[in-house]
């Protein structure tokens, strides 16, 4: 700090009445009290809930459509996720599309919510959800299986309809 | 204002006591480091000796990652997460160096959503580094009012997004989707709402005189030290060193606007003091609305994902491309063997460079004053470590 390149310069001593700082504290107290009577702009959280809109990036859900998930077990989002976190097995089916996840399986700790499953996905199988509320207790419970990631079409149509726009 | 006591002290019979520096650590837990940061400070009484910085506790491989990556689109993510709280710049520095690699020329409609973004993310990271700064000082008020701000900024980027904080937007060659049609009047709005905020944080903030009494002539930063250090972005146009990388070396279509590059000019005490690295970010909020405001009057209709490569197969060969992000030049090395995963990438971060100047800046200064230095230099410890 001292170095000779810079000087320092030291104003004189402060006034006992200066050091008080009364006339800045007031001014911050004008704009505080201001504000009191101003709309306030947080969230009551669990009591309202945040509605995020049709382009927000929740957890990557499953999507099922005539009781049958829509995957045909392609691995190709297996494939481009950067984090690894997908686990797909295949299987085969009597159905029209032959083939089927026997197991899938999303690591909710590694998924990084960046949306590459959902962009390379050629079935619109999956689907980042709105769902953000993602908290657990153990490392077990965020291993999510086909019982929880797949969901009926119904709930996420906002999203699918965003992305038929967008794409 | 207390002289320094040079005379040794003595007991009470007269015997001269032995004196010795003691080593204290501030963090990694500290409060005022701005994330995990380990400062091993030497200090002599109150006067501090000498700080050693202890990095790397947020180190995450974000190079040696790369180089497993299945494509180039994937390091994206990746690139976000360095510097967390100014994503959209590091997205931008990246698609920028892949895309000089590959020689592509993206859409005008998509540099301008970009350069819009950039911008909007530079204020939201000035925001924090503000309010944080107040906080350090001890005025915690002005930190809600950056946050109700910023929070406007995020909501902007989750409708266009769907992420609030890590967004995997810009891809290289364009963007994941186009800015929805309600975006443009929400932004100008937001404008509107944001410039008179500035005034305001500016006299509740930068020129109470508490505040400039713990800032001015505190952490001199002369501009030939910041130079040799290689410190860039605010820390060197605070030292009042005209540099800024998007007019001096021009990316994406920055030529285009009009607007001042901002320099600390010591108006409160010397020139590169805190105060002076302070009010550079707080001027280039206005600046960078004023470019917004141009870029959305300007924006051509267009498709942004003309230009989107199917497979992303660079040539062999190396390139280096540096932005300038809201900490400063921020470059990335990418070395490519033709095949579709990097051979190599280095990022080059400016929080790391600007945190290397602080022992040159704090001896000498008291252990309170510290604070107010670690707090200048504005870094995010997820882009020193990375
Ligand atoms: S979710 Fe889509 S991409 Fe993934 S395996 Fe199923 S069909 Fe293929
Ligand atoms: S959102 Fe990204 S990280 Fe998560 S499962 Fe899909 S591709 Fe993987």
């Amino acid at each position: 700090m001292n170095s000779e390149r810079s000087t320092i310069i030291r104003k004189k001593d402060l006034s006992l009445w200066e050091r008080m700082y009364i006339p800045e504290i007031v001014k911050g107290m004008k704009l505080t009290i201001r504000q009191m009577f101003a709309p306030t702009f947080t969230t009551q959280y669990p009591d309202e809930r945040f509605q995020p809109p049709a382009s927000f990036r929740g957890r990557p859900v499953l999507v099922e459509e005539n009781g049958v998930e829509r995957c045909v077990a392609c691995g190709l989002c297996s494939r481009v996720c950067p984090a690894l976190a997908i686990e797909v097995q295949a299987g085969e089916t009597e159905l029209g599309k032959e083939r089927y996840p026997e197991k899938f399986e999303i690591n909710m700790i590694r998924c990084i919510f960046c949306g590459f499953c959902e962009e390379v996905c050629p079935e619109e199988a999956i689907i980042m959800s709105q769902e953000y509320e993602l908290a657990f207790t153990k490392p077990q419970d965020a291993l999510f299986g086909k019982d929880k990631l797949v969901v009926p079409i119904e709930k996420v149509q906002t999203r699918l309809n965003f992305l038929r726009a967008n794409r | 204002m207390s002289e320094i006591v040079t005379t040794p002290p003595t007991s009470s019979t007269g015997r001269t006591l032995r004196t010795e520096e003691m080593i204290l650590n501030m963090g990694p837990q500290h409060p005022a480091t701005h994330g995990v940061l380990r400062l091993e400070l030497v200090v002599d009484g109150e006067i501090v000796v000498d700080v050693i910085p202890h990095i790397g506790y947020l180190h995450r491989c974000f190079e040696k990652h790369c180089e497993h990556m299945t494509n180039y689109q994937q390091v994206i993510p990746y690139t976000d997460r360095m510097d967390y709280v100014a994503s959209m710049t590091n997205e931008f520095g990246f698609v920028v160096a892949a895309e000089r690699l590959l020689k592509i020329q993206v859409p005008e409609r998509v540099e301008y959503i970009r350069v819009i973004m950039a911008e909007l993310q530079r204020i939201a990271s000035h925001l924090i580094a503000i309010g944080t700064y107040g906080i350090d000082i001890g005025a915690f008020t002005p930190f809600l009012y950056c946050f109700r701000d910023r929070e406007k900024i995020l909501d902007l980027f989750e409708m266009t997004c769907g992420a609030r904080l890590l967004y995997n937007y810009m891809w290289v060659g364009g963007l994941s989707h186009d800015i929805p049609p309600d975006f443009i009047p929400k932004a100008k709005e937001f404008c509107a709402y944001f410039k008179p905020n500035i005034k305001e944080l500016n006299d509740l903030l930068t020129y109470n005189e508490i505040f400039v009494k713990r800032t001015a002539n505190v952490g001199v930063l002369p501009a030939d030290v910041a130079i040799n250090y290689g410190c860039s972005g605010p820390m060197l146009r605070g030292s009042g060193v005209d540099w800024d990388l998007r007019r001096d070396d021009p990316y994406s279509i920055y030529n285009k606007f009009a607007w001042d590059v901002c320099v600390g000019k010591g108006e409160m005490g010397t020139v590169g003091d805190c105060w002076d690295r302070h009010i550079v970010r707080a001027r280039e909020m206005e600046q960078s609305i004023r470019i917004i405001e141009q870029a959305l009057e300007q924006i051509p209709e267009g498709n942004v994902q003309a230009a989107l490569p199917k497979r992303i197969r660079p040539n062999p060969g190396e390139v280096y491309a540096r932005i300038e992000s809201p900490r400063g030049e921020l470059g990335y090395y990418i070395v490519s063997d033709g095949s579709a995963t990097p051979y190599r990438i280095k990022a080059r971060s400016p929080a790391f460079s600007n945190l290397s100047v602080i022992n040159e800046i704090s001896k000498g200064a008291m252990i309170a004053d510290m604070v107010a230095i670690a707090g200048s230099i504005d870094i995010v410890l997820g882009e020193v470590d990375r």
